[in-house]
């Protein structure tokens, strides 16, 4: 499968499990998106690692150093899976697990060339000595406890956003 | 467990379940909405039965060598920096977690769905040693409020309505009563996340375990599993030892069957693969990981005929489909585990003595050998315990008095015929001599019987 079908599978899928879902090309494009998808003047983590990261922080004029006092928060994920519309989050290089876990708000950035076809493609690169968190990500926290009930944002993000950059 | 094992009452306990109607409409809405969107979960998929085929075969390799894949877990894991403990039975299990616990002065402990954890009745143990345990999956979290047990492995609080959540959250949390599950929801988020900002430990289970990496691999979609495991500064690891697959790379058809099969979706919220504790250089995580692998008789199962139910991987799918649970619900079977494969667990695990009821909770009907993801031969096992329950004379006396009659009488025309006779002319005493859950809802017999109308 070639590289823009498996972004558009991706985001198909995605959106299918309730994220929202976008496609941005170029730095300019990536702002102006996350100038559309988070709310001005909320606490936002961006904790700057990549270069995406480091282009979007300044954005965010409330910027926060400790993901638990975000409402927000605005990441490079390691990579995509375009068979189930998930994000891959991975422990590696400092950055923290939680931190598209406590806010309410995730807003993930999936650079194009790192969307895997499948569960399979994936895990073939994780398998042999895996970092020590993967969190495989599929739209937002949900629960159906209460009489099936579907129910967002139970303990994680009530909202969930991918970006293919 | 908590409260006492109450398998061997299962008839009564049945009894008084198939007069719930609230239960039971419950219970069928369960299995009607699961069933279905299991079906339609699986029909865009190509090959379901060769995914099934590959799932089964790994789970057989597992089995056929549980001892060495064990032994390479624990290399592994402790490799990857975390202590891994063997627990031969529930007793010292509990016994190896209250120490770890209290070793540390852990006072506040969060925990995530595990049905290990139950099997063991780990809570009472904590609380009796001064600790509180809070459950943090939302229906967990309802029944641990109202002091009951899971009535469902994958739904633990279907048998309650929004307005007994409501009544329950707004007498224990002293919150305005909605009946709207959305707001008690993120009542529950907000009284939980100060629970896990606060623990000194986090207890979670573990869907599977990877011998290769030594990694714990959990299915959650509240995100309270990725709470457990990453938010308190201990996190401790209950599962049982056949919860083993070789390979990371296996897993992708189990991540494919497995939420399918439970719940009807592609895949859940979030798959989290958890390779010993945080190392130098990450940001978040546990500072230690203890993982404890419980045997509690599976040893022994492996080595007896019915060691294939060993296979299963707890999705529930058998007791959705499962008529006499979806008549009875789960808390009947009187055991952690119902359904199907609970029935089976529950005898192997618990034994004869203490079960053998439930080993009647099933038609053979066979459907949920149709569902099973990893083609457990349910029915071929649920026979060996029945054959296994008459050996060891757990038969009901005036059954078996009953059958042999029947047979000796079966066996002869003539014989057959007078027996006819006899039962409508006497069915009243019949009736009463027949106990009345048997021959007390059975219709009388006809005036001619059957074979005399045929020409
Ligand atoms: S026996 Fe099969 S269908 Fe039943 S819970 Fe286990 S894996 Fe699922």
């Amino acid at each position: 499968m070639s590289g823009p079908d498996l972004s558009a599978r991706f985001l198909g899928n995605a959106a299918a499990a309730a994220a929202g879902a976008h496609s941005v090309s170029g730095t300019g494009d990536l702002l102006a998106a996350l100038g559309r998808i988070v709310p001005a003047g909320s606490p936002v983590y961006c904790p700057g690692l990549t270069e995406l990261e480091k282009a979007a922080a300044p954005l965010f004029p409330n910027r926060v150093a400790d993901c638990m006092a975000a409402e927000v928060t605005v990441e490079e994920v390691f990579g995509a899976i375009a068979e189930t519309g998930t994000i891959v989050c991975v422990s590696e290089g400092g950055r923290a697990v939680q931190a598209g876990l406590l806010p309410a708000h995730h807003v993930a950035i999936v650079r194009r060339d790192r969307i895997f076809a499948t569960l399979d493609d994936l895990l073939a690169v994780v398998a042999g000595a895996p970092p020590t968190n993967i969190t495989l990500v599929t739209g937002p926290s949900r629960t159906a406890d209460i009489e099936l009930t579907l129910a967002i944002g139970v303990h994680g993000p009530e909202r969930l956003d991918v970006i293919v950059a | 467990m908590s409260g006492a094992q109450t398998s061997l009452s299962f008839r009564s306990n049945a009894g008084k379940a198939v007069g719930n109607q609230k239960l039971r409409a419950a219970m069928k809405h369960a299995a009607d909405t699961f069933g279905t969107k299991r079906i339609d979960a699986f029909a865009p998929v190509a090959d379901v039965e060769a995914m099934r085929d590959r799932a089964s075969a790994i789970r057989e390799e597992v089995l056929k060598n549980l001892p060495r894949y064990v032994d390479q877990f624990v290399a592994s894991a402790t490799r990857a920096g975390a202590t891994v403990h063997r627990a031969k039975d529930a007793t010292v299990a509990k016994e190896i977690i209250r120490k770890i616990l209290a070793d540390r002065g852990a006072r506040r402990i969060v925990k995530g769905k595990s049905m290990v954890s139950e099997e063991v009745d780990l809570n009472a143990h904590l609380e009796a040693a001064g600790m509180e345990v809070v459950e943090t999956d939302l229906g967990e979290y309802i029944i641990q409020l109202e002091g009951e047990a899971p009535s469902h492995i994958i739904v633990p609080a279907i048998h309650k309505d929004r307005r007994q959540v409501g009544k329950l959250f707004s007498e224990r949390l002293g919150v305005p009563y909605s009946d709207d599950p959305q707001v008690l929801t993120r009542t529950a988020r907000k009284v939980l996340r100060e629970k896990f900002l606060s623990a000194d430990a986090g207890v979670s289970g573990a869907n599977f375990a990877a011998a290769d990496t030594g990694s714990l691999v959990l299915f959650t979609n509240e995100g309270n599993g990725r709470m457990v495991t990453t938010v308190p500064p201990l996190h401790v690891a209950i599962l049982s030892i056949e919860k083993m697959i070789p390979s990371l790379a296996d897993f992708p058809d189990f991540i494919r069957l497995l939420p399918r099969s439970a719940t009807g979706q592609t895949i859940t919220s979030y798959v989290s693969v958890i390779t010993g504790p945080r190392k130098p250089g990450d940001a978040t995580g546990a500072k230690e990981l203890h993982i404890v692998l419980l045997d509690n008789g599976r040893t022994e199962i492996l080595g007896g005929e019915s060691r294939d139910i060993l296979k299963c991987i707890r999705c529930g799918a058998c007791m959705n489909v499962c008529p006499v649970y979806r008549t009875v619900g789960g808390h009947a079977y009187g055991w952690t585990y119902p359904g199907p494969m609970g029935l089976i667990l529950t005898t192997l695990l618990t034994g004869m003595a203490k079960s053998h009821p439930v080993v009647d909770a099933s038609t053979l009907c066979g459907a949920c050998v149709d569902v099973c993801p990893v083609r457990v031969p349910l029915v071929d096992i649920i026979l060996q315990l029945r054959r296994r329950k008459v050996r060891e004379g757990f038969s009901d006396p005036k059954e078996k008095a009953g059958m042999a009659l029947f047979g000796k009488v079966a066996a002869s025309p003539a014989l057959f015929a007078l027996g006819q006779r006899l039962a409508g002319r006497f069915w009243p005493v019949v009736r009463v001599l027949g106990g009345k859950d048997v021959a007390g809802r059975m219709p009388a017999p006809a005036k001619t019987p059957f074979r005399r109308k045929a020409p």
